[in-house]
C-alpha cells in the first residue's frame, strides 16, 4: 500500500500517529503500565510560525484519542519544544529523554514517571519516524 | 598484610607500548597508594579508548539504564560491608585528615543521597524567562538573574575533563555521573590530598556496567605537571575545575591555551543567618543545627559557615545564642570528631586573639572547647564579615535586622556562595532575593549548607547545563519551598547522626 505523505505538523498526521500506534504490538507491550495524557506542544521557530498543540490520550498501551487541540486542553503531562527539535525526534535525530536533559524539550508534569517508561517513549519516536512525512 | 589501593582507573584491557611505571606511596597504617607515571603514548591510549566506549556504548545506550546502573552503584556504597567503603573507610582517614565519622555519616550516609537516581536533574537547562521570580524547581525554589548571553555551546561534548579540589570528597563522583547523562566520556584528575576516592567509585561503576565504566578514566597526576596537562586539554571539549586562587590562574591560562572552555569553581565565602522568630522558642534547636553546619567537613568545604549573623530582638539575644551553639558543638563534635589533621592551632589562635580583646573590655566573649576542638565566638567589636580561621572556629555576630546583611557582604559579591539561613517563610524569599542581588546563589536550610541537592544551581550555574553551555545567567536557589518542613526533617536528620555514632560506639 502507498501511504501518502502528511505534512507535519498536522491533525492528519496526529490521528495517522493514533492508528499506527494501535497496530504497533511492541508498543502496546512495553506501554501496557502507562496511564496519562499528552499535550505535545510544538512552539514556533525559525521555520514555524505559529504554535501548535497535539492531545494524546494514552492508556495501558492504547491511543485512545489524538487530535490537534484547537483552543484550551489540559493534560496530565506537557511535553513542549520548539518545531526544529520535533523534527529531530521523529527523524530519530534525538532521543526525547536525552533532548530533555539538555533543555531541548521542557516537561510538566512528573518526568521520573517518564524516565521509567523509557521503552513506551521509544516505540512512540519510532511510531512517529515510520509516518512519511513532509515539514 | 599491607594493603595497596590504586588511584587510578581505566578500562584494564588497555595494552600500551611500553609498559606503564607506578609509583607507590607508603601513607601509614600498612596502606600503600598506587600512582602511575604517565606518558603522553600511555594518556593517547586511554583518551581513545574513552572516546570508543561513549561512542560504541554511551551514546547508544538508553538514558534511564544508565540511571539505573549508578542507582545500582549507590545502592553497593551505602552498604557498610561493601568492598570499596571499607577500602575507604581504611584510607580516606588517613589521606583527608577527616574522622572515619564524618567519613562514614557525612560522606557515605549522606553524599550518595544526593546523587541517588530519583534526585538527579532530568532538566540540565531552564528557560530563565520562566525563573524571573522564584518557582518551584526540584524540592526547591530558583530564580535567574542576567541576560543569557550565551558564550559556549556544544550539546554533544565529546571528553569532558574535571579537576578535582581537595576538599570536597566525593565530588569525582559527581563529576562521572552528571557526564553520563549528557552522552560525555570522562577523564577526572583526582586531588592531590584524596586520591582514592574517585577511582574506588570509578571501579564500583565497573563492577555494575563496565562498559559504561570505560567510558571513564581516574588520573592521578600532579598540577605542576604540565605535559600531562597540555594533553588533557588539547583532548577535551570542557573542563571543569575546583580550586583556590592558584588553580584559577593556572587553569585559566591553560584553557585559553587551548581554546578549552573551563567552568571553574573557585574560593567562595558561605555564612549563616538567623532570624529573631527562631530564637524565641527554637533556638537551642536551632543552635543543635548550626553546630552541624559549623562541624561538617571541618568547615573545608566552600560552603561550609564562616560567620553566624544572628538577628537581635528575638528571646534569646545573639550572645546567648553563642552560649548555646558551644554547647551543640561539644556534642556535635563527640558524635563528628576532628580528624587527625585537625587544625588545632587554628583553634588556639582564634582563642588567644579573643581571649585578649575580652580581658581588654572589648565587646567579645569566648566559649571555648576544652580540648580546643571548637571554638565559638561571639563578636560585637567588627559587625564586618571576616574569613573564619575554619577548622570549627565559628564567630557570632549580632545584627539588628537582617535586611541589612545584603549591604554589609556585598563587597563580597561573586566570591559569595551558601547561605545557611532560619529565616520564616514570609520573610524569606526577600533575604533570598537581596541576597541574589547581592552575588549569593544558594540558600540554604540551615544544618544543610554542605549538602548540595542535585537540582540545584552550583556558584549559580546548573552543573548539566555548564557541560554543554555557558551564558549569563545566575541562578540562585533556595533548597525547599517549606522551611518549617525542612527545619523538621533537618532536626530529625541530624539526632540521628548523634543516635548513630552512639550506637556505633557502643558496639
Amino acid at each position: 500500500m502507498v501511504r501518502s505523505i502528511l505534512r507535519f505538523p498536522s491533525d492528519e498526521w496526529i490521528k495517522t500517529f493514533k492508528d499506527e500506534l494501535n497496530k504497533n504490538k511492541t508498543y502496546q507491550e512495553v506501554a501496557k503500565d502507562w496511564e496519562g495524557d499528552f499535550l505535545f506542544v510544538v512552539t514556533p521557530d525559525e521555520e514555524l510560525k505559529k504554535e501548535t498543540v497535539f492531545y494524546i490520550d494514552l492508556w495501558h498501551g492504547e491511543c485512545r484519542d489524538a487530535y490537534l487541540v484547537k483552543g484550551e486542553k489540559q493534560a496530565k503531562f506537557v511535553f513542549k519544544g520548539p518545531y526544529s527539535n520535533w523534527k529531530k525526534i521523529i527523524r530519530k535525530e534525538l532521543d526525547p529523554i536525552r533532548g530533555l536533559i539538555r533543555g531541548m524539550f521542557t516537561v510538566e508534569g512528573d518526568s521520573r514517571v517518564i524516565l521509567d517508561q523509557a521503552k513506551a517513549a521509544q516505540e512512540l519516536v519510532n511510531t512517529a519516524s515510520m509516518i512519511p512525512v513532509v515539514f | 598484610m599491607g594493603q595497596a589501593v590504586d588511584c587510578f582507573f581505566w578500562d584494564a584491557a588497555i595494552r600500551f607500548d611500553q609498559e606503564l611505571q607506578f609509583i607507590s606511596e607508603d601513607i601509614g597504617s600498612g596502606i600503600t597508594l598506587r600512582k602511575p607515571v604517565f606518558t603522553i603514548d600511555a594518556l593517547k591510549k586511554i583518551i581513545d579508548r574513552i572516546k570508543t566506549a561513549r561512542q560504541e556504548y554511551l551514546r547508544t545506550h538508553d538514558i534511564p539504564a544508565v540511571l539505573d546502573a549508578i542507582d545500582k552503584v549507590n545502592a553497593l556504597w551505602m552498604n557498610p560491608a561493601y568492598q570499596g567503603r571499607r577500602t575507604a573507610r581504611d584510607v580516606l582517614p588517613i589521606v583527608t585528615g577527616f574522622s572515619v565519622e564524618m567519613i562514614e555519616s557525612w560522606g557515605f550516609d549522606y553524599f550518595f543521597d544526593i546523587i541517588k537516581k530519583d534526585n538527579l536533574p532530568l532538566a540540565g537547562k531552564l528557560q530563565p524567562n520562566n525563573f524571573r521570580e522564584f518557582s518551584a524547581c526540584g524540592d526547591g525554589l530558583v530564580k535567574a538573574y542576567g541576560k543569557s548571553h550565551v558564550t559556549h555551546s556544544n550539546y554533544e561534548p565529546e571528553v569532558i575533563g574535571h579537576i578535582c579540589a581537595g576538599n570536597i570528597l566525593g565530588l569525582a563522583a559527581f563529576e562521572m555521573v552528571m557526564d553520563k547523562l549528557i552522552d560525555a566520556a570522562t577523564w577526572v584528575k583526582v586531588p592531590t590530598e584524596e586520591p582514592v576516592f574517585g577511582a574506588l567509585y570509578a571501579k564500583s561503576i565497573e563492577e555494575v556496567d563496565p562498559l559504561l565504566a570505560h567510558s571513564i578514566a581516574v588520573l592521578p597526576f600532579s598540577s605542576q605537571d604540565t605535559l600531562v596537562q597540555d594533553y588533557l586539554f588539547s583532548q577535551s571539549d570542557l573542563v571543569r575545575a575546583t580550586g583556590g586562587e592558584q588553580a584559577r590562574r593556572n587553569l585559566t591560562t591553560l584553557a585559553e591555551k587551548h581554546h578549552v572552555p573551563l567552568a571553574g569553581h573557585w574560593h567562595k565565602f558561605s555564612f549563616m543567618v538567623i532570624a529573631r522568630e527562631f530564637l524565641t522558642n527554637h533556638a537551642s534547636e536551632i543552635a543543635e543545627l548550626a553546630s552541624l553546619d559549623v562541624c561538617a567537613w571541618d568547615q573545608q568545604g566552600c560552603f561550609s559557615p564562616q560567620e553566624i549573623y544572628v538577628e537581635t530582638g528575638g528571646s534569646t539575644s545573639p550572645k546567648e545564642f553563642a552560649g548555646l551553639l558551644a554547647k551543640e558543638m561539644e556534642k556535635t563534635t563527640r558524635a563528628l570528631p576532628k580528624g587527625t589533621n585537625s587544625g588545632k592551632m587554628q583553634v588556639l589562635d582564634g582563642y588567644y586573639q579573643y581571649f585578649t580583646k575580652e580581658t581588654m573590655g572589648e565587646p567579645v566573649k569566648i566559649f571555648p572547647s576544652k580540648e580546643n576542638l571548637w571554638l565559638v565566638i561571639y563578636d560585637e567589636s567588627n559587625t564586618n564579615c571576616e574569613p573564619s580561621p575554619l577548622f570549627r572556629v565559628i564567630r557570632v555576630k549580632p545584627v539588628a535586622d537582617i535586611r541589612d546583611i545584603p549591604q554589609k557582604v556585598r563587597p563580597l559579591g561573586s566570591f559569595l556562595q551558601t547561605v545557611g539561613v532560619a529565616i520564616p517563610q514570609d520573610r524569606l524569599l526577600a533575604f533570598a532575593d537581596a541576597m541574589g542581588q547581592a552575588g549569593a546563589t544558594n540558600i540554604r536550610t540551615i544544618s544543610a549548607m554542605t549538602l548540595q541537592k542535585a537540582w540545584e544551581p552550583w556558584d549559580g550555574r546548573f552543573p548539566l547545563q555548564e557541560l554543554f553551555e555557558h551564558d549569563g545567567i545566575h541562578w540562585v536557589s533556595i533548597d525547599t519551598k517549606d522551611i518549617d518542613a525542612e527545619i523538621k526533617s533537618a532536626l530529625k536528620r541530624k539526632r540521628s547522626i548523634v543516635c548513630e555514632e552512639q550506637m556505633r560506639k557502643r558496639t
